[in-house]
């Protein structure tokens, strides 16, 4: 146990400047403070000197102090970023100039394309459009304008040229939009 | 055998920016209400009403847009079929007014060349508000050759005149053809505008 006292404080000037601590600055004060007891004798150079020393080592410490905790302050910064990276990354979207994020647990995110929205617009006019008509002919078979046999009161023209059914090619080409309204 | 409950149908659509008050237009046009809640449209809607005009018994059906960009794509498509458009803008939205030039280049581009365009600078009932003079907005209309009104939906200003007035500038170039205009076609799938290809669907 002494022997190891003895020899272990003086190891730290082995020790590569930028993997000092602080322990290891203490160790250097140590060896150097016994190094500085064999030589004095009374005199007020010595004194002077030692009281240098001893400011010298206390800046030591103190800038051995500040870089290790920047050091450790950098770590901390690196790991972060690497998991956030880590998290964008398995959210699957790589964010470019014109890329938008989407986050997948937002239940609000946007999910359909245009063209399905308008499918669906497209279907809910012409619903809209058939329910007018309906109600149009409800009215007038109530109103006992037209008996019960006629044909329908308003002509629903089922066929809308070109657009609907044909080809899914055709279809794309077409300016389809508006099959919507031929029956009104 | 079939009778049509109308002479004549006329489809109009309704643009400019989000929020100047497009489908309160046509709500007090066609419901004659008004509601101060704001929902922004989702890409295209339509109401119908009928009005008679010399004699005639004209079904409009008038298309709603969403005014929001994101919506371009769904809203332009609707434009070939329009034979009139109304531009809407809001006196108190100095923007919905700038971008008038946008939208008129819109119709250039997706309409037909014979569509009826008019000019509407809405929310006239909020004087204390204004940022566009009427004479800015009388101005532009001027330069472009269009008609021009200054709307309310909220206080019922307008309103009627606006959608009347289009819907006979539109009769005023309708063809008198076939008394009895038996197909009306307006399915403008085909891309031909309604009353040009009256007859052959």
């Amino acid at each position: 146990m002494e022997f190891g006292e003895e020899s272990s404080p003086a190891l730290a000037f082995e020790k590569d400047a930028f993997e000092l601590t602080v322990e290891d600055v203490y160790d250097i004060s140590y060896v150097i403070g016994r190094d500085l007891l064999k030589i004095s004798s009374t005199g007020e150079e010595v004194s002077d000197l030692q009281f240098r020393i001893v400011r010298v080592l206390e800046m030591f410490e103190a800038l051995v102090n500040k870089s290790n905790l920047s050091v450790e302050e950098l770590k901390m910064e690196r790991d972060n970023l690497k998991s956030e990276l880590d998290r964008l990354g398995r959210l699957g979207t790589v964010t470019g100039p014109n890329q938008l994020l989407v986050d997948l647990t937002d239940p609000n995110r946007p999910r359909f394309t245009m063209q399905e929205l308008k499918e669906v617009l497209q279907e809910r006019n012409q619903l809209k459009a058939q329910l007018m008509v309906a109600q149009e002919e409800l009215q007038l078979f109530k109103s006992g304008i037209l008996p019960q046999a006629e044909p329908a009161m308003v002509e629903v023209d089922l066929d809308t040229p070109d657009s609907t059914e044909r080809n899914p090619a055709t279809l794309s080409d077409v300016k389809e939009e508006k099959t919507t309204i031929g029956k009104l | 055998m079939a009778k049509k409950t109308y002479d004549l149908l006329f489809k109009l659509l309704l643009i400019g920016d989000s929020g100047v008050g497009k489908t309160c237009v046509l709500f007090r046009f066609s419901d004659d209400a008004f509601n101060t809640t704001f929902i922004s449209t989702i890409g295209i809607d339509f109401k119908i009403k009928t009005v008679e005009l010399q004699g005639k018994k004209i079904k409009l059906q008038i298309w709603d847009t969403a005014g929001q960009e994101r919506f371009h794509t769904i809203t332009t498509s609707y434009y070939r079929g329009a034979m009139g458009i109304m531009l809407v803008y809001d006196i108190t939205n100095a923007k919905s007014f700038e971008n008038i030039s946008k939208w008129l280049r819109n119709i250039d581009e997706h309409a037909n060349e014979d569509v009826e365009r008019m000019l509407l600078g809405n929310k006239c009932d909020m004087e204390d508000k204004r940022v566009v003079p009427k004479a800015k907005g009388e101005q532009i209309a001027r330069e472009h050759g269009i008609r021009f009104f200054e709307t309310s939906a909220k206080a019922n200003i307008n309103i009627e005149k606006a959608f009347l007035t289009l819907a006979e500038d539109i009769l005023r170039k309708t063809p008198v053809k076939e008394p009895n205009s038996e197909n009306v076609d307006i399915s403008s799938g085909s891309g031909v505008t309604g009353w040009k290809s009256k007859c052959c669907s």
